[in-house]
């Protein structure tokens, strides 16, 4: 009796989250799915066209090409600047500083502020041709770059955005380095290892388990990004859709233009790259990731 | 005796008063503006909910994502019951005039007597009046008198004009100063509007939905955009594209003088005169034609619409609303002249006699009613009909593309979207 009361107790508290699990995100899941392989315009009835979206999109959408390449671009840019970024901060802030609290607060803000509405038109401001970046290269005798009109440096802009909220990753890497016991330092120390010897041959590969998780996570959260270069080119994806990343095209097409069905397609080749991207990291793990009792030499 | 009398007569009174008036509602009212339109629509809301007794919750933003907005809620069936929406966007929410309200069947509530047959015309889909225009807008040229005037130059009226004033803008004042400027929207607008000009239509035929201009038109028309970028009449694409894509009133070239006009919206005064406040030096003129024009060619077109949401439990009380904010004195007064000079004839000769209509907004649409120029298609701001054009003219102003394969892919584009709205 009593066991059964506590089965009940258990579905109770855990009811709260199946059921906004099944609302918010299973179903819409699921309904993607299927509104992907119809025509629907939102404010009328889908209708079934079967693989029309997915070819379209393949083998005849320049605009899909163009967002996809925009996009892996970005993220092979972002995801190793970031991680290398956070570790480095991270490991300076591992040693005992002076108001050392203060120092990891202050570089953890930008990850708080980082994805707000209001720093993304701040960007806006510190990167225009009178902005704050240019008054700098300018007042060091250089000519004033046109970050925002020229396609080279557009897509730098919206990278540097991403790669400065790298709080998040930061305080996971400076657990991972706490965690390191001193005596394998120590040790090194006695076998003469140097700072450089130490840092890539002892703290790296006992992070790696952390390395690969970030990896995981920035990767997928650099390939859904949205606000930055939404309020930073307007929707755009300006100049000439060098910063059109493909969360952009999906909002366009579901919200824009009505094309939800399209949208959801996109939706889904992009869980498919992610997917993909996914199992080859897990796969080459294998050969970089060490974790504790690894018999590996 | 007399106090059955007396209840007798109450009580036919209170009937009659409920047979002729809503039910007390909750009602959700939503538009879009700035900070002066959206104080005086809440203040008008709240007189008309007092005097009509209904309680209602004002949702307002930017115009930004409006649209989106309204149409998740559409989707949805959670739109307000009252909301204001854009004329081009009547055959996305109701394509065969069932997605909104039809205000005719409220013609007891709305005085729609006030309205000229034409406009209503603009409003209906499908034989239902789905939106009710709230005034009448277009585009007319906004030059900075002081700019000109410390130039030595008169305001242009036509293109050749404009091209002089470019050399002497550079020669008096320096190579800063700019008399025009035109990028994204306003480029396509400035296409458009010399292609209008040379053959007297519209880019797409509002009777037919089809593209009225030939290929050859287009082409023209694109060159015309490059040649004033290369005489110095404005700056080009990517030039406008440096500061980062701000509006026009926040772009410190425009406040400092160095644009010496604009080609806007006639409403939009208050809002592009925002750097220099009440005492600002914008004067509204015709915009400058083309040699040989056949007609001003100014995009003008019924400006914003109330609607009433199909799915509205409270419709009756919606349409008192909507009657109070457009037609009775105590909601004209308030809503004065913040979406331009109203549509209904009884609002603006209030509003006239009371001396309530901003002298500003008055003077650019006067320019706009007087205007020689077709009318225009919903389509031509359908949001996958202007990807096609500003997209493909990005590329064109770029150097990526010439003016023959631009107008190519536009027309392209064009026939693809149309296709897909229709």
């Amino acid at each position: 009796m009593g066991g059964s009361d506590n089965r009940w107790v258990g579905l109770a508290y855990v009811a709260p989250y199946v059921v906004g699990l099944l609302i918010f995100t299973a179903i819409p899941f699921g309904a993607s799915f299927y509104l992907s392989f119809t025509d629907y315009p939102l404010l009328r009835d889908p209708i079934w066209i079967g693989l029309q979206n997915y070819i379209e999109l393949i083998f005849h959408d320049r605009t899909f090409h163009r967002a996809l390449q925009v996009t892996l671009t970005y993220v092979f840019i972002t995801v190793p600047l970031k991680l290398t970024f956070a570790l480095l901060i991270a490991y300076v802030l591992n040693y005992k500083l002076k108001a050392i609290g203060f120092f990891r607060t202050a570089y953890y803000v930008p990850s708080i502020l980082g994805g707000s509405v209001a720093i993304a038109v701040l960007w806006r401001y510190i990167f225009a041709d009178i902005g704050l970046v240019n008054m700098i290269i300018t007042g060091l005798g250089f000519e004033a770059i046109n970050f925002f009109g020229d396609p080279r440096y557009a897509l730098f802009t919206i990278t540097l955005l991403r790669v400065w909220q790298f709080g998040s990753a930061m305080v996971i890497f400076l657990a991972a380095l706490q965690s390191i016991p001193a005596h394998v330092y120590e040790a090194a120390a006695i076998d003469g290892a140097n700072k450089a010897q130490t840092f890539f041959y002892i703290t790296l590969p006992l992070i790696t388990p952390v390395i690969f998780f970030n990896l995981i996570l920035q990767m997928v959260e650099a390939f859904q990004e949205f606000n930055g270069p939404f309020i930073i080119t307007d929707g755009t994806g300006a100049p000439l859709r060098s910063t059109y990343l493909v969360p952009l095209y999906i909002y366009d097409k579901a919200f824009r233009q009505f094309d939800m069905g399209y949208a959801s397609a996109i939706a889904w080749i992009l869980f498919a790259i992610i997917m993909v991207l996914t199992v080859v990291a897990f796969w080459s793990s294998r050969h970089w990731v060490y974790y504790a009792g690894d018999k590996r030499s | 005796m007399k106090n059955t009398v007396t209840m007798g007569t109450t009580l036919a009174l209170m009937l009659t008063t409920a047979l002729g008036s809503a039910q007390a509602a909750d009602l959700r009212v939503s538009w879009w503006g700035g900070d002066a339109r959206h104080a005086a629509t809440q203040e008008a809301l709240q007189i008309c909910g007092d005097k009509h007794g209904h309680n209602i919750n004002p949702e307002f933003t930017g115009f930004d994502g409006h649209l989106e907005r309204l149409t998740t809620q559409l989707a949805g069936r959670t739109s307000p019951d009252l909301m204001q929406v854009n004329w081009p966007w009547l055959p996305l929410f109701s394509p065969d005039g069932t997605g909104l309200a039809d205000l005719n069947e409220f013609s007891d509530i709305i005085d729609l007597s006030q309205w000229d047959a034409t406009l209503l015309e603009s409003g209906m889909r499908n034989g239902a009046l789905n939106g009710l225009p709230v005034s009448i807008t277009g585009r007319v040229l906004f030059y900075n008198a002081d700019t000109f005037s410390e130039a030595g130059v008169e305001p242009p009226a036509t293109w050749e004009d404009m091209i002089a004033a470019a050399e002497t803008f550079k020669s008096e004042l320096g190579d800063a100063y700019y008399p025009f400027s035109a990028s994204r929207y306003n480029a396509m607008l400035l296409v458009a509007l010399y292609a209008t000009q040379k053959t007297g239509v519209g880019f797409i035929d509002p009777e037919t939905n089809e593209i009225a201009w030939d290929e050859a038109t287009l082409v023209d028309a694109i060159n015309f955009y490059q040649s004033l970028v290369d005489a110095g009449v404005m700056k080009s694409w990517e030039q406008d594209a440096a500061m980062g894509n701000p509006g026009l009133h926040e772009r410190g070239d425009w406040a400092s003088g160095e644009i010496g006009s604009s080609y806007e919206w006639d409403t939009t005064v208050s809002q592009i005169a925002g750097p220099w406040g009440a005492d600002h030096p914008l004067v509204p003129v015709m915009a400058p034609r083309i040699d040989g024009a056949v007609s001003d060619g100014i995009f003008r077109k019924p400006s914003m619409m109330f609607a009433i949401s199909a799915s509205s439990p409270n419709q009756e009380a919606a349409a008192e609303i909507l009657n109070c904010l457009m037609v009775e004195d105590e909601g004209v007064r308030v809503m004065a002249s913040h979406r331009g000079i109203p549509a209904a004839a009884s609002a603006v000769a209030l509003l006239e006699a009371e001396g309530l209509i901003d002298a500003n907004v008055k003077a650019a649409n006067d320019l706009v009613l007087a205007a020689d120029t077709p009318p225009a298609s919903p389509y031509f701001e359908d949001p996958a009909v202007r990807t096609a054009f500003e997209g493909v003219l990005e590329e064109f102003a770029y150097g990526l593309m010439s003016a023959e394969d631009a107008a190519r892919e536009i027309m392209r584009g064009t026939e693809q979207a149309l296709r897909r709205v229709q």
